[in-house]
């Protein structure tokens, strides 16, 4: 690894109203918004959205794939903007710092259009 | 019309001051034992094919978050009297400060660290820290959660 260094993109697919169901189960988060179409329609939210935490989860995936979760040191991730079934989520990266046990990395989920629905930057053991 | 404005304005501080209490309060701490079973479903959800949370040795990196749904005894939302239906989750952080594994029994202690108001929203920020059953802390997590107008 260099800074500089860009990891290999992970494609996570179409997101489908299935696995968001699937992920509330999982997860424990049964927030209507996110698997009642009607009730997401009801607050506004013109249908379901996908849980902010399943796209970090995603990223938690390609970090996962490209560092080894037993080296992650510190995970923070801004939700910017809203996910729906049917969109399919890209995730990429790369190295931009160093300290002197730690590679400084950043990463995003977007979509194909290349809206960007989470930023994250995160620290991995040398 | 006047009174109209200020009756706005009134409220709109009083949603200000209503959220800026709720800076310091504590979640009620629960323990969740962590199972080989869950952490396979939470993988499969996800879509991530790791081979090592096939058989429970890793943990993947957002669990905390079945932790804190499926361990908590009252929701978040109900202690701090947040409106579910206009709650949107803004960023999530978390810090590995030692490992979990399968059996562990985790105990998670949540507080508000900040709260405040900006564009007539409200923004919570809930620290929760998961400690072993030996009373090591291995993790510290941060959510900043915005309460829409």
């Amino acid at each position: 690894m260099q800074i500089g260094f860009e990891f290999p993109p992970l494609e996570k697919g179409e997101i489908t109203h299935t696995q968001l169901v699937r992920y509330a189960g999982a997860s424990g988060d049964f927030n209507p918004i996110h698997t009642v179409v009607p009730y997401a329609e009801e607050v506004g939210l013109d249908g379901v959205i996908a849980h902010g935490m399943m796209i970090k989860g995603f990223i938690g995936h390609a970090i996962g794939k490209w560092c080894g979760v037993e080296n992650l040191l510190r995970f923070s991730t801004r939700f910017r903007s809203m996910t729906r079934p049917g969109e399919r989520i890209v995730v990429t990266g790369k190295v931009v710092g160093e300290t002197a046990d730690a590679w400084q990395c950043e990463a995003q989920a977007a979509n194909e259009q290349g809206e960007v629905k989470a930023s994250a930057k995160f620290e991995v053991k040398k | 019309m006047h009174l109209l404005s200020a009756l706005l304005i009134f409220e709109g501080k009083e949603g200000i001051e209503m959220n800026e209490s709720r800076k310091g309060m504590r979640l009620e701490p629960f323990t969740f034992t962590i199972e080989a079973g869950k952490i396979r479903e939470f993988a499969q959800a996800l879509g991530d094919d790791n081979p090592d949370y096939e058989t429970g040795k890793r943990i993947p990196p957002t669990f905390a978050t079945v932790i804190e749904f499926w361990g908590s005894k009252r929701p978040m939302e109900d202690v701090l009297q947040l409106n579910m239906a206009k709650v949107l989750h803004a960023g999530q952080e978390y810090e590995y400060v030692g490992a979990m594994a399968v059996g562990d029994q985790i105990t998670c202690e949540g507080e508000v660290i900040d709260a405040y108001t900006r564009a007539g929203m409200n923004f919570v920020v809930v620290e929760n820290k998961y400690k072993n059953q030996r009373g090591e802390l291995v993790l510290i997590s941060r959510s900043t959660i915005i309460e829409r107008s």
